[in-house]
């Protein structure tokens, strides 16, 4: 009987935490939290979209997300936001408007997953990057989001300027 | 050779020059840069038109919280009636279903829980037990049905309500899961077609293979239910030990012929260019055949959105959704024609500049086709439009 329960409390807890594809030990929060927090403590947001069983976002959480840098730099100067585009759970928009999580793909016109967005504290698109990246990738985007550079150039301008 | 060319230029054709479109209406009184319509809702089901009257629903913020509206229009009336509002608390995901002589039924969500009402008149029913969300209805004569996802343990599943009409009184012969078990993911989004057999199927998205699956069941009474299957011949699994599978969702069922139904679904088996839309056939065997990829090559690139299918006993087809192959969002058709789907086309009027997208419809019983839309403009604010093609 013991055994059975422990097995139970074992599949609950795997359902629990398999429910959404966030990488493991980041501090993300649902877009309405995330958007609060980014107004209260001013930072950009970093906006995960990804998709429940998405392959590529598997890879991605794997091969670059588990960098313990990346870790620290992103959790320690985002606002970090995982939506699931395929839910029906509804978030508020900056501009007041309710929609569900895979409405806002439609709204960033999302044609793959895993979409990584930039935001402002205030929930303004900064710039989106679809497909799997690397730990250089995202040290890039740091670099042009927290620089302020994308004020005065697009993304290709300033990696072209780094090279 | 004269033949040949001639069979060319009539395979040619668009299928659009069949319709004749009606000029537009705006449905919504309502408008302004932070009033926000939506007509989304499980199966699509913001339109019916119930003998001559047309009913559309939807969902605006106007009041300072998101309430549900029904407005209707008589086929005499040059315009929509004022609309009513719905509910009174936090509403969401409207759904109407025509009984004939003008009545409808409409569902929502109002604050969490499932509420039904029989309209002109009648009053508000109050179906699920817990938790519930995105409802839709489904009937044929005198059977009537709800369903809906609502809370069991951590996860929300599918449940059916069997209603019952007398006179101007809605209420409720028994309500029943899909499956009895607890779920052990999520389920949501649910479809309902009662077929010309009275066999009545449900559709849902499922997450059960650690995926989005639309999965499939039926039913002859309401109450005991098949085993689902899944909707999808695309198989789960992971590539290389990642991922689970490819997503497919918000399904949506039309009864179509004398015994068949028809599931029309997004789904993102080709991931590099988002959701395409797919249909199946339950040609009355209540099993759903292959699946068909349905917009046309012009559209495979891109990602088509807001799904939906109407059809009728005639066999009559007729698939809807939205995609910016022309640069900004627009409302796409496309006809079965007994072997395939035709070429895509556009409703005139939700096409061009601009955004159009969100589309639901309806086929009356004479045949026309009824198809609201919403026309964005964040200046003006996002009116709910109305159309209705005829064949010429």
């Amino acid at each position: 009987m013991k055994l059975i329960q422990t097995l139970l409390a074992a599949s609950l807890l795997w359902a629990g935490t398999a429910l959404a594809d966030p990488p493991k030990g980041y501090p993300f929060v649902d877009f309405d939290a995330g958007l609060k927090a980014a107004k209260a403590s001013g930072k950009p947001i970093f906006l995960y979209f990804g998709r429940y069983g998405c392959a590529w976002c598997d890879h991605t959480n794997k091969k670059t997300f588990s960098d313990a840098g990346l870790k620290k730099l992103y959790s320690d100067n985002y606002a970090l936001v995982y939506v699931d585009a395929e839910s029906g759970k509804r978030l508020t928009l900056p501009s007041g408007e309710r929609i569900t999580e895979a409405e806002l793909g439609v709204r960033l016109q999302a044609f793959a997953t895993p979409l990584f967005v930039y935001l402002t504290p205030q929930g303004e698109k900064i710039f989106q990057a679809p497909g799997f990246k690397t730990v250089k990738d995202f040290q890039d985007y740091d670099s042009y989001v927290r620089g302020g550079h994308y004020k005065q150039k697009t993304l290709l301008e300033f990696l072209g300027s780094k090279s | 050779m004269r033949a040949a060319a001639l069979l060319l230029a009539v395979l040619a054709w668009p299928a659009h020059a069949t319709w004749e479109w009606s000029a537009p209406l705006t449905v919504n009184s309502a408008q302004g840069a932070a009033i926000f319509p939506h007509i989304e809702s499980a199966n699509r089901q913001g339109i019916a038109v119930s003998g001559d009257t047309v009913g559309v629903v939807w969902e605006d913020n106007r009041s300072g919280s998101p309430q549900c509206y029904l407005a209707l229009k008589p086929a005499t009336a040059a315009q929509f009636q004022p609309e009513i509002q719905l509910s009174q608390k936090e509403c969401y995901e409207p759904v109407v279903l025509a009984l004939g002589g003008g009545r409808f039924v409409a569902a929502w969500e109002e604050a969490g829980v499932i509420q039904v009402q029989l309209l002109p008149g009648g009053t508000p029913l109050h179906l699920s037990k817990a938790a519930a969300a995105q409802v839709t209805l489904g009937g044929r004569g005198n059977a009537m049905y709800a369903a809906w996802a609502e809370q069991a343990g951590r996860f929300k599943r599918i449940v059916v309500a069997n209603l019952a009409l007398r006179g101007d009184t809605l209420s409720v012969k028994s309500v029943q899961p899909v499956e009895a078990a607890q779920p052990i993911d999520e389920q949501g989004w649910p479809a309902l077609a009662v077929a010309g057999d009275g066999t009545l199927t449900v559709a849902w998205e499922d997450r059960r293979y650690r995926h989005t699956v639309p999965m499939v069941s039926h039913s002859s009474d309401g109450r005991s239910f098949a085993a689902p299957a899944r909707l999808t011949d695309h198989r789960s699994g992971s590539v290389d030990g990642l991922g689970a599978g490819t997503g497919a969702m918000r399904p949506t069922l039309a009864p179509w012929g004398e015994r068949g139904v028809v599931a029309v679904w997004l789904d993102k088996r080709d991931f590099l260019s988002g959701y395409d839309v797919f249909a199946a056939f339950d040609p009355g065997t209540r099993r759903f055949g292959k699946n068909i990829r349905v917009q046309d090559n012009f559209g495979d690139n891109m990602a088509q959105w807001h799904a939906g299918v109407v059809s009728d006993a005639s066999g009559r087809l007729v698939v809807l959704w939205d995609d910016a192959r022309d640069g900004t969002p627009d409302v796409w058709l496309s006809e079965w024609n007994g072997e395939a789907f035709g070429d895509d086309f556009t409703v005139p009027s939700a096409h061009g500049p601009g955004a159009h997208s969100d589309p639901v419809a309806a086929l009356d019983a004479g045949g026309a086709l009824h198809v609201v839309w919403l026309d964005r403009d964040e200046v003006a604010g996002t009116r709910v439009r109305y159309a209705r093609a005829v064949r010429k």
